[in-house]
């Protein structure tokens, strides 16, 4: 291997949202010197920022005023009352949110480290909304018993990432900023390091490690209604994928009951939890037929296949009846501008639809990925489903499964599980680097290898990559999206199979050094065509019906067979090889029951 | 016969720049078509999709909370992101896309933020804990909360600071986004760094008595903020300062 162009860290981090961000900030408390953060994007521009509606954390701050029943108006809990929410409770509505496919010992660790990070970014100077005497302020959100989501306004993501970000600068935590991660590097089961691509002049480097974190994010841009940033492109799932690394529950994908009409942009569920209603073009609230109790604050598998049901039965609205309406009229002007000032704004600029004055035309929208690359409770990649590990090489938040959302997510569970799990990457990181950790040689040339790859799409007479993203997306959310069955399961894996081998003669227009985007998007596009097929694959074997992955040809959960996680392996060129991992269920407290809500 | 009309087409000109190639920046317009939904991002998106795959430009999150995409737009500075396509053309059915002035051009509409991200880091935007007891957390009034949601809210998308007329002439000058920063961490009340902070912005000719209240900063910020008047509130403070730190003294004592 040449020398030219390497770099070393003790620690290297991908990724700048909460999790790595988190991760970083800890590494450095704890007496590591040479911690570095890499970014496809500005530290500040990730997509935890848009997060909006809460954080949640069994803080207790509020309740319900007594005798107005669950969803009556809430008031702060004076010091001294018993507490009205618990841990407990948090750990029950995660795990039947889940569907029971989350692994309990890592529910139970996210809801108690909850209230300790909530105060934790609080003394940070992280700036909440507050009740009348001064604490963090809570909402409701689906799922939960309790109003247990801790916000500000509704771009809470926002400052909590402002907040982590300042903490790490404070520790000097070295950023390298518009970098791209091309590659990682693993040679006998021993995470080594990362290629990646300076995007200022478009140069590629070796980045050798002790230890790497990924905290790349989701992978919701394989579908083409989505909540998610441009970025939000799978990256670090594909290359661990690539790299022999596996890759657990990929099929479960999350879809947001409330994405603006046509546009995916996400209407917080802050929506709801303040009251808002759903309404079809009869002008009912369709969720009493679907979920009596809850209503509009069922999780948000349920209200997604409630909505698709009522527009699959020609009840949507809008022209094309591809829409559901999301009515905030009686919220009232102030509470609105008080409390969901940026998602007014969104529905004002893009819709030109005014909450305050009219309901607002939504749809479900592919948001969150609960599938990813498998760890321990302390962020330690697992190589298989026995538990052994990948040396070195650490993972948490949206790339990350855990798993502690299972089959479905909660809201307001996210920002808080990229914030503890990265936490706990941290110290993880931090006894493996102060523990002797090593850098280990690395063979042959990645970098150059790498580079051989930009030169193969800036020498490549196919189609652009974007028209196969294009189809790609399509066929992910016709095919794959909120209900799936068999037939449109085999015909998704024909034609990702199609697109696979229409990206490797595919081209890009720019071939310039300097702050290639173009480029950028290609190699991003290899990796959408390359983890949509293990979605993909994850769905067609997985023969029930269980939290956010619906098979109309499967309709019952079936805890006999499908309790378990779903483990695909890279296998050549015949597909994932998929395998299956036990799920972490405490038989004496929280067996699997009937989900109703 | 039948009568189909074409979709109207808007001409999205854009200035052009690759230091490496042009000897000098220059404009190429675009036909894009007009759809109600289609936002200027979307148009510049399909743009680089379709027609020029080299035209660069930063996004990601598309809804005006990043701070990606700030560019500048007929001659005003704002996020692309959420800006309808058929609400930004003039008469002549076009629409004029620049970087962001002021700031180095590092390709087409994508600018060296170097000096932005240097000033930002000056004025330490991380909270400098106090004495200040924490019951678990501390506790705040609704006032202190909406003081701080007037800096909060911004997205460091550099708007303001490439529409300030000082930032134009002396790049030392703090700029906008960096004191509206330090008055964020200055009206905390769990800050413990008022009078390093009040120095800070004091500090000779760079900051708060550079700004001379031209307010360009006020109508170019997408999220409705104040830089010019949270200066002015600083500058207030920097002169009265034993009074405001011995409140601040008090009111961390009281928790």
């Amino acid at each position: 291997m040449t020398t030219e162009n390497i770099i070393q860290h003790d620690v290297l981090i991908v990724g700048a949202g909460l999790a790595g961000t988190w991760a970083a900030v800890i590494a450095k408390q704890e007496g590591v010197q040479d911690v570095a953060v890499l970014s496809k994007i500005h530290p500040l521009r990730s997509h935890s920022g848009a997060a909006q509606g809460g954080i949640a954390a069994s803080l207790a701050n509020v309740r319900p005023v007594a005798g107005t029943g669950p969803r009556g108006p809430l008031e702060h809990v004076p010091d001294g009352d018993e507490p009205s929410d618990s841990w407990q409770s948090h750990m029950f509505d995660t795990i039947k949110g889940s569907d029971w496919l989350g692994d309990q010992n890592a529910i139970e660790i996210l809801v108690k480290d909850a209230v300790d990070i909530l105060y934790e970014y609080e003394n940070m100077g992280c700036v909440f909304s507050r009740t009348a005497d001064g604490r963090i302020a809570q909402r409701r959100f689906g799922g939960h018993q309790s109003p247990r989501a801790c916000y500000a306004a509704d771009r809470t993501g926002h400052v909590l990432l402002h907040t982590i970000h300042e903490q790490a600068l404070m520790r000097g935590v070295k950023f390298y900023s518009e970098w791209y991660m091309m590659d990682l590097i693993i040679e006998d089961n021993i995470c080594r390091g990362v290629v990646a691509m300076n995007v200022l002049d478009g140069s590629i480097h070796t980045m050798r490690a002790k230890a790497v974190m990924f905290a790349t994010g989701g992978y919701g841009r394989a579908f083409k209604i989505t909540s998610n940033a441009f970025a939000n492109t799978g990256d670090g799932v594909a290359i661990a994928y690539r790299r022999g690394v596996p890759l657990m529950d990929m099929e479960f994908v999350q879809f947001h009951p409330t994405g603006l009409y046509r546009h995916g942009i996400l209407m917080s569920e802050a929506c709801r939890g303040e009251g808002g209603y759903l309404l079809n073009s009869n002008g009912d609230r369709f969720m009493e037929n679907y979920a009596a109790d809850k209503m509009e604050l069922a999780p948000r598998d349920l209200v997604s296949r409630s909505e698709q049901t009522e527009i699959n039965e020609g009840r949507g609205v809008m022209a094309d009846k591809q829409g559901i309406f999301l009515d905030l009229r009686h919220l009232g002007k102030e509470k609105i501008m008080k409390r969901l000032p940026e998602v007014r704004q969104i529905a004002v600029d893009f819709l030109g639809m005014d909450p305050i004055i009219e309901p607002v035309a939504i749809q479900p929208t592919a948001h969150y990925s609960m599938g990813g690359i498998p760890t321990d409770i302390n962020g330690r990649v697992l190589a298989d489903a026995d538990g052994n590990l990948v040396q070195g090489f650490f993972a948490a938040g949206e790339c990350a499964c855990v798993s502690v959302h299972g089959a479905n997510r909660l809201g307001s569970n996210s920002l808080l599980e990229a914030s503890v799990f990265g936490r706990r990457a941290g110290y993880a990181i931090a006894e493996f680097i102060n523990g002797g950790a090593q850098l280990h040689p690395v063979s042959g040339d990645p970098a150059q290898e790498n580079r051989a790859r930009v030169h193969k799409l800036f020498t490549n007479e196919g189609e652009l990559a974007e028209k196969v993203l294009e189809e790609l997306r399509e066929t992910m959310t016709e095919k794959c999206g909120i209900y799936r069955h068999e037939g449109t399961l085999s015909e998704a894996k024909e034609a990702i199979r199609q697109y696979q081998e229409r990206m490797k003669t595919a081209r890009v227009m720019d071939k310039s050094s300097r702050f290639n985007t173009d480029l950028l998007a290609a190699l991003e596009a290899d990796h959408l065509v390359t983890f949509s097929e293990v979605i993909v694959a994850g769905a067609l074997a997985r023969q029930e019906s269980r939290g956010a992955h619906s098979r109309t040809d499967f309709k019952p959960r079936d805890d006999e067979q499908w309790l378990k996680h779903t483990m695909a392996h890279i296998n050549g060129a015949s597909g994932p090889n998929l395998s299956y991992k036990s799920v972490f269920v405490d038989y004496d407290r929280y067996p699997p029951q009937k989900r109703a809500y | 016969m039948t009568n189909q009309t074409q979709p109207p087409k808007a001409i999205v000109r854009v200035e052009r720049f690759n230091p490496d190639v042009d000897e000098k920046p220059y404009f190429e317009d675009f036909a894009v078509e007009v759809t109600e939904e289609k936002t200027l991002l979307n148009a510049l998106q399909e743009i680089k999709n379709e027609q020029d795959g080299s035209l660069t430009f930063r996004k990601s999150c598309r809804h005006a909370i990043c701070g990606s995409c700030a560019m500048n737009i007929n001659g005003l500075n704002t996020l692309v992101c959420n800006k309808p396509l058929n609400k930004s053309l003039d008469k002549h059915g076009r629409v004029t896309i620049k970087a962001l002035s002021a700031l180095p051009v590092i390709k087409d509409l994508v600018v060296d933020r170097t000096d932005f991200w240097r000033q930002y880091m000056a004025v330490k935007p991380w909270l400098i804990p106090s004495e200040m007891q924490a019951d678990k957390e501390h506790r705040m009034s609704q006032e202190e909360v909406e003081a701080l949601h007037e800096a909060e809210t911004c997205i460091m998308c550099g708007s303001c600071y490439s529409a300030c007329p000082i930032i134009a002439l002396n790049k030392n000058y703090m700029g906008p986004h960096a004191l509206l920063k330090a008055y964020q961490r200055v009206m905390d009340p769990r800050d413990g760094g008022m009078a390093e902070r009040l120095d800070i912005v004091e500090n000779g000719r760079e900051g708060i008595y550079t700004c001379r209240t031209a307010t360009d900063c006020i109508p170019a910020c997408p999220k409705g903020l104040n830089p010019a008047r949270a200066i002015s509130t600083l500058r207030n403070m920097a002169l009265r300062r034993m009074e405001f730190e011995h409140a601040r003294e008090k009111r961390q004592e009281a928790g």
